[in-house]
């Protein structure tokens, strides 16, 4: 893979390359036709980040230079700790550099950043990868009833009444107003801090639907770092959810960008699916060999975060009806370099994915047990 | 027990935001004490707090363009609320562009003081921001320890250098030792003074002016044939001084400081409807 970025849109990467590591420690590099993906998940898989760089947004973008028949782009993760240094203090760099060249060198395993800068000097930056399978959200948009979309100020101005330190913010929606607002998980909690709340009327949104009413509490923390991305240059955010539960989307698009945030968000004790052990079972936790995501505990309040749902590219993921209830999705490391997980009843569907109906079928990663799903 | 509030003039928000924040620079947690007339933070003095207390008074009227207050009871018209000013600030903080701020007395799963702004927005109706700021409601047995202070027999009372000169001198001397002296007398002149076993310091204002104390009824006690040049001094925690004079948000029209000779230091800072009081205990 090899691309070149300009002047301005170093900054630019720069910033998506600061927003991710709000998130995530680890960065990686997808190469595709459709463009770069630059994706981050956080350790407990509850948030995941994804800018798309399209080939517009490059000066010269090649995915595979050797690319083959049936062989793919090589994927790589790389440390946050390294790449986010290279893209620091933006503003000054963007003073001083005239292009970046980023490329992949195989043989050594070796992502190089090179930094051509103003008055002949060049900077190139070798940073080690691990190969791996590039992750990816599972988000069916299209099942989501409650869609919002605001001017990325308008979110800024929102979450400025959060404290900066605010982890958890419920989302409310209902058709007479959208609420946020913090969220504290025992009543006993909320003596210690303050309790902000801000209703805003649908009429303040560009797009305003509401399928369902619905309350979903997510990191507000996660977020701010898309926020801080999109707000300089005035672009828009699209936002969508579900009930509680269901992971929140955000994204943020351009001509030359897509930017995607996924969030967990936690479930609500009080509507839990009938699918899962109701609270007040004498057995605590359905161990299986594989850890589930949902732990339920006697205690009727106790509410859980569901882990995103990610899939390597590649897989056809099976339909509805066959899958079972047990969750899984096994912890990325470097010796699986592939994360699996089972639907909880939605088909992902990704109409710009030509690709991968024609990509070899992958083993399945040998620790994932319960695959209730059929492969190609 | 019930206490409604509301701003509506842009100006007061902002006057009573800078008092606000003036508080919570000095201190993490003090009384708010509410009566029909007035608000009042206060801090009392106690080993925790190194002895500093603090008064500050506000005229509500100056601020609010409604204020209801039912205190504890018809005799004691008057409600004791323990708040942390931080919180406060912080609620007021982004509510500065707001057409109309309202506070109240609530009850949620514990005593709030509860902040609702009503804000622009882009659509017809008004973006509103409610913070529940939690409190503790003091109990009348110890609104004894909360009581005004008395204004203490001082030996000299001289008007304050520019602030901001006097910040910068402290902040410079806060580098070298723990502890300041600051003396004056009755001719306009004061010292800060810091001494350590490798130096010494001074710095020297003159031509301050005294206030002329005498038509208040808290005329010193001692009569003006107290020599000019005589110096009179408090030897303080200088961190204290430095907090005092850092959280300054209010420009006073007036500030001076009394000093007890070796024993207080009554800082005070007079705006048109504020009035913020400091004290400091010397230290030998």
């Amino acid at each position: 893979m090899k691309c070149v970025i300009e002047g301005n849109g170093v900054k630019v990467f720069g910033k998506a390359v600061h927003a991710l590591s709000r998130i995530g420690n680890e960065i990686w590099l997808d190469p595709q036709e459709k463009g770069l993906a630059v994706r981050t998940v956080n350790s407990s898989q509850s948030a995941y980040a994804c800018f798309c760089f399209t080939p517009l947004f490059f000066q010269q973008y090649i995915p595979d230079p050797d690319i083959q028949n049936g062989c793919e782009a090589v994927k790589c993760m790389l440390n946050m700790k390294c790449v986010l240094p290279l893209f620091r203090c933006a503003s000054w760099k963007e003073r001083r550099v005239d292009r970046c060249e980023i490329s992949v060198n195989i043989p050594n395993s070796r992502v190089i950043f090179q930094f051509h800068c103003r008055h002949g000097i060049t900077k190139t930056y070798n940073l080690g990868y691990q190969e791996c399978e590039a992750l990816q959200a599972v988000f069916p948009a299209h099942l989501c009833p409650n869609v919002l979309m605001a001017q990325s100020k308008l979110l800024g101005d929102i979450v400025v009444h959060f404290p900066v330190s605010q982890e958890e913010v419920t989302l409310s929606i209902s058709s007479f107003k959208v609420t946020l607002k913090t969220f504290c998980e025992e009543e006993n909690n909320c003596i210690k801090g303050m309790n902000t709340e801000l209703m805003l009327h649908p009429d303040e949104f560009d797009y305003f639907q509401v399928g369902e009413d619905s309350a979903v509490t997510f990191c507000l923390k996660e977020l701010r770092g898309l926020l801080s991305f999109a707000e300089p240059y005035g672009l828009p955010v699209n936002c969508q959810f579900g009930v509680a539960g269901q992971p929140v989307s955000f994204t943020v698009k351009d001509m030359t960008l897509e930017a995607h945030v996924v969030l967990s968000t936690l479930t609500d004790p009080n509507h839990e699916s009938p699918s899962q052990p109701a609270p007040g079972d004498d057995c605590p936790v359905n161990v299986t060999n594989t850890s589930t995501a949902e732990i339920t505990t006697c205690e009727s309040l106790w509410r859980q975060r569901k882990m995103i749902q990610l899939h390597a590219p590649g897989e056809i993921l099976p339909k509805l009806s066959l899958i079972p209830e047990s969750a899984l999705t096994t912890p990325v490391t470097p010796a699986t370099s592939k994360i699996r997980s089972l639907l909880f009843g939605a088909v992902y569907s990704d109409g710009g994915k030509d690709k991968t109906a024609d990509l070899p079928s992958l083993a399945c990663a040998s620790d994932t047990e319960d695959d209730g799903g059929t492969e190609e | 027990m019930k206490f409604r509030a509301k701003i509506i003039d842009v100006g007061c928000l902002n006057h009573f935001t800078r008092v606000v924040n003036t508080v919570s620079r000095l201190t993490k947690a003090c009384v708010l004490r509410l009566t029909c007339d007035h608000l009042y933070f206060v801090l009392s003095g106690r080993v925790a707090t190194g002895g500093v207390s603090m008064w500050c008074e506000l005229s509500q009227v100056n601020f609010f363009d409604e204020f209801q207050l039912e205190g504890v009871s018809a005799d004691a018209n008057e409600i004791f609320l323990e708040v942390a000013p931080e919180n406060f600030s912080r609620a007021l903080k982004t509510a500065q562009n707001a057409k109309s701020v309202k506070i109240k007395l609530t009850k949620k799963t514990c005593p709030c003081l509860t902040l609702a702004a009503e804000l622009p927005s882009l659509s017809s109706v008004s973006r509103v921001v409610t913070h529940d700021i939690p409190v503790d409601v003091i109990p009348r047995r110890l609104w004894h320890d909360f009581r005004e202070p008395q204004m203490p027999d001082f030996d000299v009372s001289i008007y304050l250098p520019p602030l901001k000169t006097m910040k910068s001198v402290v902040d410079r001397m806060k580098n070298l030792s723990n502890y300041l002296v600051l003396e004056a007398n009755l001719n306009g002149e004061m010292n800060l003074k810091i001494e350590t076993d490798l130096v010494s310091v001074t710095t020297h204002f003159k031509e301050l002016g005294n206030p002329p104390w005498g038509d208040d009824g808290s005329q010193s006690s001692s009569p003006t044939h107290r020599d000019p040049d005589l110096m009179a001094e408090a030897r303080v925690d200088i961190k204290k001084l430095q907090q005092f004079l850092m959280g300054q948000q209010v420009n006073p029209s007036k500030a001076m400081c009394n000093i007890v000779h070796r024993r207080i230091l009554h800082l005070i800072f007079l705006h048109e409807d504020v009035s913020l009081q400091y004290f400091i205990p010397a230290v030998e």
